[in-house]
């Protein structure tokens, strides 16, 4: 299909999806395990005293 | 305030992180909606354009290259006005947006490195040249994993901050190098094709699935840009809970 340079025309779509494909899971992943850590934390009482306080 | 509640707002009012996250999360969906549609067009665009005359199919491995390349230099730009964000106006979100850019940035100059290997194989015979324009990009990726080395190493968060500002800001001069070594030095990789104020020398045929697939790219960085920045803003607030919870088990 991609004529004598197959074997550079595939990797280079595979090297692509496997990149951008795990930046996108590690996002989603990382996002969800952060939601479920704060779930807990708020489940053990622990109450943010201000709003400044997220920034450091 | 409710992360729901949306009023209008002053640009400064977006420094603050849970406004920015009332109005991420809407957004990330549609902005990957989009995202996803965008590169479905560019690919079909792509698969059906016809064979380079000198080329042949090898053109396919450029719709996949150069956005990644364009990507690689346009997220460290993001980074660097936000160094001069965190910097001049200690935007509260300034360091945010560069710690969340760091890592997609690594990866479309890694992308740009390895697709642009593969396609220079076959149209030059090596792998891999030291010449200015390859050289300056591999500088660019070894300047990323530094900084992501540097956030790791500096346990205090305002002097990580301060830090991570100064050396981005530093390593932003590498990317006219980059842009512009194509003209100021002899180099094996060839000259701008489309940014340029001139017409651009490439065809139509080739030219409209390129711009796609450009799009889709930078839509893909905004999308994971606002991810991970929602995702660092979370970081930081589970930190200061775990550090209340520690102060608390101490006075108890």
């Amino acid at each position: 299909m991609f004529g004598p340079h197959a074997a550079y025309i595939i990797p280079s779509y595979i090297v692509t999806v496997l990149v951008i494909g795990g930046l996108v899971i590690w996002s989603v992943m990382t996002h969800r395990a952060r939601l479920a850590e704060l779930a807990k934390l708020e489940k053990q009482g622990v109450q943010r005293r201000a709003r400044n306080s997220e920034n450091g | 305030m409710s992360e729901t509640a949306i009023r209008p707002a002053s640009l400064w009012d977006f420094a603050n992180p849970t406004r920015f996250l009332a109005i991420a999360g809407p957004l990330i969906p549609i902005l990957g909606a989009i995202t996803a549609a965008l590169f479905a067009a560019g690919l079909w665009m792509s698969f059906n354009a016809p064979e380079d005359y000198q080329q042949g199919h090898t053109v396919l491995i450029m719709f996949i290259h150069v956005p990644a390349a364009w990507l690689a230099m346009f997220c460290y730009s993001v980074m660097a006005v936000s160094a001069i964000g965190s910097l001049v106006w200690r935007h509260p979100l300034a360091d945010v947006s560069i710690r969340a850019a760091l890592p997609i940035g690594a990866a479309f100059t890694l992308l740009a490195l390895v697709t642009g290997s593969l396609w220079g194989k076959p149209m030059w015979g090596p792998w891999w040249v030291w010449d200015a324009r390859l050289t300056s990009v591999l500088v660019l990726f070894i300047v990323y994993l530094g900084l992501m080395a540097l956030i790791r190493a500096i346990e205090d968060p305002v002097i990580a901050a301060r830090s991570l500002a100064i050396v981005t800001l530093v390593g932003s001069i590498n990317i006219p190098i980059i842009k512009f070594s194509v003209d100021w030095w002899n180099t094996l990789h060839q000259p701008a094709s489309v940014s340029r104020f001139e017409r651009p020398a490439m065809d139509a045929a080739f030219l409209y699935p390129l711009l796609v697939m450009a799009l889709a790219y930078t839509l893909l960085f905004l999308t994971l840009h606002l991810m991970n920045m929602r995702n660092e803003i979370y970081r930081r607030r589970i930190r200061t809970l775990r550090m209340q919870a520690a102060r608390q088990a101490e006075g108890a």
